[in-house]
């Protein structure tokens, strides 16, 4: 294994100004496996990019982080077994939900164009809303940004935001799901 | 290098791209609306993205919709297909700006064919035979200039483009008031009342030429097409080569062609379209398609050489592998437009689910569609359900053979064009190959009342 270690600082860089919960990189046969939150699993885990869960920010426009095929796992899961689709938690509580299997009193804002998704105003700055913030119906949740334009989402339902379906950086297709919100009291 | 290829369009000409993508080992995204989820293109394509809604401005047409897809999946190249972002220079532009290979021509060039006025000048530059026409500017001119012409004439401002307020005279009663309304126009619009002229046409056979131009400089022609049967400018039946022209006609056509492609350093695949007055033995060249072309397979058929794959290769930098001389025809090939149009309502479009598709299999036969049984045919889009292709020795034979195709091919749930079509095949007119590009017009309502005998 023949490993650049100024590629690997430069990693570790990008990974510590990005949310995230669990980071697996692999290249022939290199493996790079990060996780955050306590559970360590087996194999070389060299970051140790630790930051307060829920005031992390996106810096992913610069450095998009590998995706579908890296997909994170729930919180609890051991070694990374078949990725869950759309399950990408920047915050890491999205209790497992899926966006095909909505519970009741839920409902979707999904993107209305196609464009990269951003959580948060700008690099570096809080993202807009975390798992379990109270949103208005007016409420801007994301930016789309289409060939250099920004557009906002809104809400368009108060309640409690539930689930994160997307990562920073992220293509996002047209009524791709992007949140669930929790609008029953 | 590896190339992965997004292709903006939908319908069987997505296919037809993916398909020779796949066999240069090229890897595609697609770009689709939310109607088309579920087409036989995104089962295809390496991945498929949603663009948009079904309206094409929301998702086929939206050109940063497109360009951010492409991008963002990695795409080296786009391919437009026909129709919707295909003939855009903006797009074109903004696919360049992007890092993105256009699989078509340059923008200038799209620019330079983009408006009629402007391409039928640059073919009276290089000598390219255009109608009988000019520009005027007095009613005096105007009326000299319709006489020395011929009547009918058509009459239109002098600038801008398209055929915005094109209006057609057919005696010297009508001139002053045409002349008066198309200046005014002209005045109004370009800050110039010149006004131009052109001869109308009635009896004509339309015949095209496919051009391909690499980037360094190889240009050659794959022969000419005719496509006489239309419907109001939508063409319904086509076939390769003209058998109607006289061989020094056909090698003015090819050399008007070439020098056309060579005025514009013609990079990729193209099409100048003639009108061919058979009577006076004159051609008079139309305009330029800078695009792969709905007939396509008919060129293929005859010259054997795959259109889609030399395009892409072409554009994406990789000189010509073959010359003129390497060009050889053999053969005729016969293509029918099959729609989802009813030819007993004046051909109006008839979506819905396609229950039943069984084409006809049987040597010298292709079938170009997107269908399969228990497909939801779309109403947003055009009507194009596939196109049958019919090759064998020579201009009859195919025709016999394309009708065989058209009697088996059983299609359910949808009206389609089949029974028009099987009639057109079956007309004397048609077979004695006298039909030019009014004749489907005036013929319609009767060819659909009448048997087939």
């Amino acid at each position: 294994m023949d490993v650049d270690l100024e590629e690997l600082a430069a990693i570790i860089e990008q990974l510590d100004k990005t949310e995230f919960t669990d980071f697996l990189y692999e290249r022939g046969d290199l493996r790079i496996h990060v996780r955050r939150g306590g559970y360590i699993p087996e194999g070389p885990a060299p970051a140790s990019a630790h930051s307060a869960a829920g005031t992390g920010t996106a810096a992913a426009a610069a450095a998009p982080l590998p995706a579908p095929a890296a997909a994170p796992q729930p919180a609890a899961a051991p070694v990374p077994a078949a990725p869950l689709p759309a399950a990408a938690t920047p915050n890491g509580r999205n209790h497992g939900m899926s966006p095909d299997a909505l519970p009741a009193g839920h409902t979707l804002v999904t993107a209305p164009m196609l464009g990269t998704f951003y959580g948060a105003p700008k690099p570096g700055e809080p993202a807009f809303v975390q798992v379990g913030d109270a949103v208005a119906a007016d409420s801007v949740l994301c930016i789309v940004e289409v060939m250099k334009l920004m557009n906002s989402v809104i809400a368009g339902a108060s309640g409690e935001i539930a689930a994160v379906f997307v990562k920073d950086g992220d293509l996002v297709e047209f009524e791709q799901p992007l949140f669930a919100i929790r609008t029953a009291s | 290098m590896t190339h992965r290829i997004f292709v903006a369009n939908r319908g069987e000409i997505a296919v037809r791209i993916i398909e020779a993508c796949d066999r240069l080992g090229y890897s595609t995204v697609l770009g689709v609306s939310t109607a088309d989820k579920d087409t036989l293109a995104a089962r295809r394509a390496g991945r498929v993205v949603t663009l948009g809604g079904p309206r094409p401005g929301d998702s086929y047409l939206n050109m940063n919709a497109v360009v951010q897809a492409a991008v963002s999946t990695g795409c080296t190249a786009v391919h437009p297909g026909y129709g919707f972002l295909s003939e855009r220079p903006a797009f074109a532009e903004l696919c360049a700006e992007n890092g993105l290979t256009f699989v078509g021509p340059s923008p200038e060039a799209l620019r330079a064919l983009g408006d009629k006025l402007t391409a039928r000048r640059l073919a009276e530059s290089v000598n390219v035979p255009v109608s009988a026409g000019g520009t005027a500017q007095s009613a005096e001119q105007v009326r000299e200039l319709a006489e020395r012409i011929g009547y009918p004439v058509l009459i239109k401002a002098a600038h801008g483009g398209g055929g915005r307020g094109m209006k057609l005279v057919t005696s010297a009663a009508e001139l002053g008031e045409a002349w008066q309304l198309a200046s005014a126009e002209a005045e109004a619009s370009f800050g110039d009342g010149t006004v131009f002229l052109e001869r109308f046409v009635t009896d004509a056979k339309h015949v095209e030429v496919q051009i391909l131009g690499d980037r360094h400089g190889h240009r050659v022609h794959l022969g000419e097409r005719e496509c006489s049967v239309q419907y109001r400018y939508q063409k319904v039946v086509e076939e390769a080569p003209c058998a109607a022209l006289p061989e020094p006609t056909r090698a003015l056509l090819h050399a008007s062609a070439l020098k056309i492609a060579e005025a514009l350093d013609y990079v990729g695949l193209g099409t100048v379209e003639f009108l061919y007055d058979v009577e006076r033995d004159e051609l008079a060249f139309l305009e330029v398609n800078p695009r792969l072309q709905v007939e396509h397979p008919v060129t293929e058929a005859v010259t054997g050489v795959d259109l889609v794959r030399e395009q892409l290769l072409a554009t994406l930098g990789e000189p010509l592998s073959f010359s003129q001389a390497d060009i050889s025809l053999s053969g005729h090939a016969v293509e029918c437009r099959i729609t989802a149009q009813d030819p007993e309502n004046g051909l109006r479009p008839s979506p819905g689910t396609v229950t039943r598709w069984r084409p006809s299999a049987a040597g010298g036969l292709r079938l170009d569609s997107h269908i399969y049984e228990g497909y939801r045919f779309p109403p947003f889009y055009d009507a194009l359900m596939g196109k049958q292709i019919a090759w064998a020795a020579d201009r009859a034979a195919a025709i016999e053979r394309m009708e065989g195709a058209l009697a088996g091919f059983d299609i359910g749930g949808v009206t389609t064009s089949l029974p028009l079509l099987r009639r057109i095949l079956a007309h004397e007119d048609y077979q004695a190959n006298t039909v030019t590009t009014h004749w489907l017009n005036g013929y319609l309502d009767n060819l659909m009342a009448q048997e087939v005998h």
